[in-house]
């Protein structure tokens, strides 16, 4: 699969209006868990949503969603499944086979599940990147027409420094952020009243810090993860749990931000 | 780089150089010598903090190629573009902060 080349489509991902990147520096703070949700609470919006993973060395989705890995001569990619259209690099892989490339071919890779599956029309294609600053993210950042960038973080101090990182190389690739999301923020405790256990008010910290708009807080919640490994995420098994209600408002957020500011679109050709 | 900072308008060759209008109403217009001259990329970069080499031998390419011209300059997602350059030499992504500072404002 040759990887893309800056510029070699004039209009890389025809049909898709919107490119959501869901970020964190961090491992570990649910990027995978807000990526499903978020898409899949877009679609509950009436929305065409795509849902790329493009965590090479630790794929979520196929687990998320109830799929293995296929049968690549013989499955039409992307997969549709709940109402949602899928890829990601754990279809292709054995779960229990180590991914071991180099940066190059994780670049390679990456681009390969962008550009290569035919999307057709979608309002909205999230792409769950991988933790880090790496060369998935670069690539992504530096050939996708990235719409915006949504920061996840945990409240504490240890998770928002590593979302610095994130919020900095999109920046350094002209890719706005239209938010930060706070996951794992509180636990709801059956008297209403709210337990705090990676601390409180982190997420909106970072969001003032870098002067971006704070999308919103997602409860933890044991239904969360036990939705995800039984292969139906929360917003879709119980879209009327307060997590669910999270989500939804979370994706009506982002809708709003994105409807807020011009997206400057791809940048002219040049006329030589 | 930041997303405030000014975008392109419109690009296009004009005479040895090229032209750019950018968002915020100002027309700058750059050599292709010079873009050649301070190509961004990591080799570029290195050879120009050596002190120069008077007895560099150019290559084949080099010298078949003539003065610097651009044979395609693409887009790189929303922050650069990227020159293909006459002598072969491909691997400058030149950012649009870049652009605007190597190049001189003419109206």
């Amino acid at each position: 699969m040759p990887p893309p080349q800056p510029g070699q489509q004039k209009t890389p991902l025809p049909g898709i209006k919107h490119v959501i990147a869901v970020a964190s520096g961090k491992g570990g703070v649910g990027k995978s868990t807000v990526s499903a949700n978020l898409a899949l609470a877009l679609h509950m919006y009436g929305q065409r949503v795509g849902l790329m993973d493009a965590d090479i060395y630790g794929p979520s989705v196929p687990l998320m969603f109830g799929l293995g890995t296929v049968d690549q001569t013989k499955t039409p990619f992307p997969i549709e499944k709940y109402g949602l259209k899928l890829m990601s690099m754990g279809f292709l892989v054995d779960p229990n086979q180590a991914v071991i490339w180099r940066g190059p071919k994780v670049a390679q890779a990456v681009g390969a599940l962008l550009f290569q599956p035919p999307w057709g029309e979608l309002d909205y294609l999230v792409i769950d990147l991988p933790p880090g600053t790496g060369d998935a993210q670069l690539t992504l950042s530096q050939s996708a027409p990235l719409t915006g960038a949504v920061i996840v973080t945990q409240p504490a101090e240890v998770s928002l420094i590593d979302a610095r990182k994130g919020v900095r190389m999109f920046q350094e690739v002209n890719v706005p952020i239209l938010g930060i999301v706070e996951n794992m923020s509180y636990l709801g405790l059956p008297d209403g009243s709210k337990l705090f256990p990676l601390g409180q008010g982190g997420g909106a910290k970072l969001a003032a810090e870098i002067g971006v708009p704070f999308l919103g807080e997602i409860p933890i919640d044991q239904e969360i993860s036990k939705c995800g490994d039984a292969g139906e995420p929360i917003v879709r098994k119980h879209p009327d749990h307060p997590v669910s209600h999270a989500y939804i408002r979370l994706a009506q957020t982002v809708v709003n931000e994105l409807m807020k500011r011009p997206t400057g679109g791809a940048l002219p050709e040049v006329e030589l | 780089m930041t997303t405030d900072d000014p975008r392109p308008v419109s690009l296009r060759r004009e005479g040895d150089g090229l032209r750019i209008d950018w968002a915020d109403g100002i027309s700058t217009f750059v050599t292709w010598r010079t873009l050649r001259k301070e190509c961004p990329c990591a080799t570029c970069t290195d050879e120009r903090a050596k002190p120069p080499n008077p007895f560099r031998v150019l290559s084949a390419q080099e010298v078949a190629a003539g003065p610097p011209a651009p044979l395609k300059m693409a887009p790189v997602g929303q922050y650069a573009y990227q020159i293909a350059w006459n002598d072969g030499h491909s691997t400058g992504i030149y950012t649009l902060a870049a652009l605007r500072k190597l190049s001189e404002p003419t109206s």
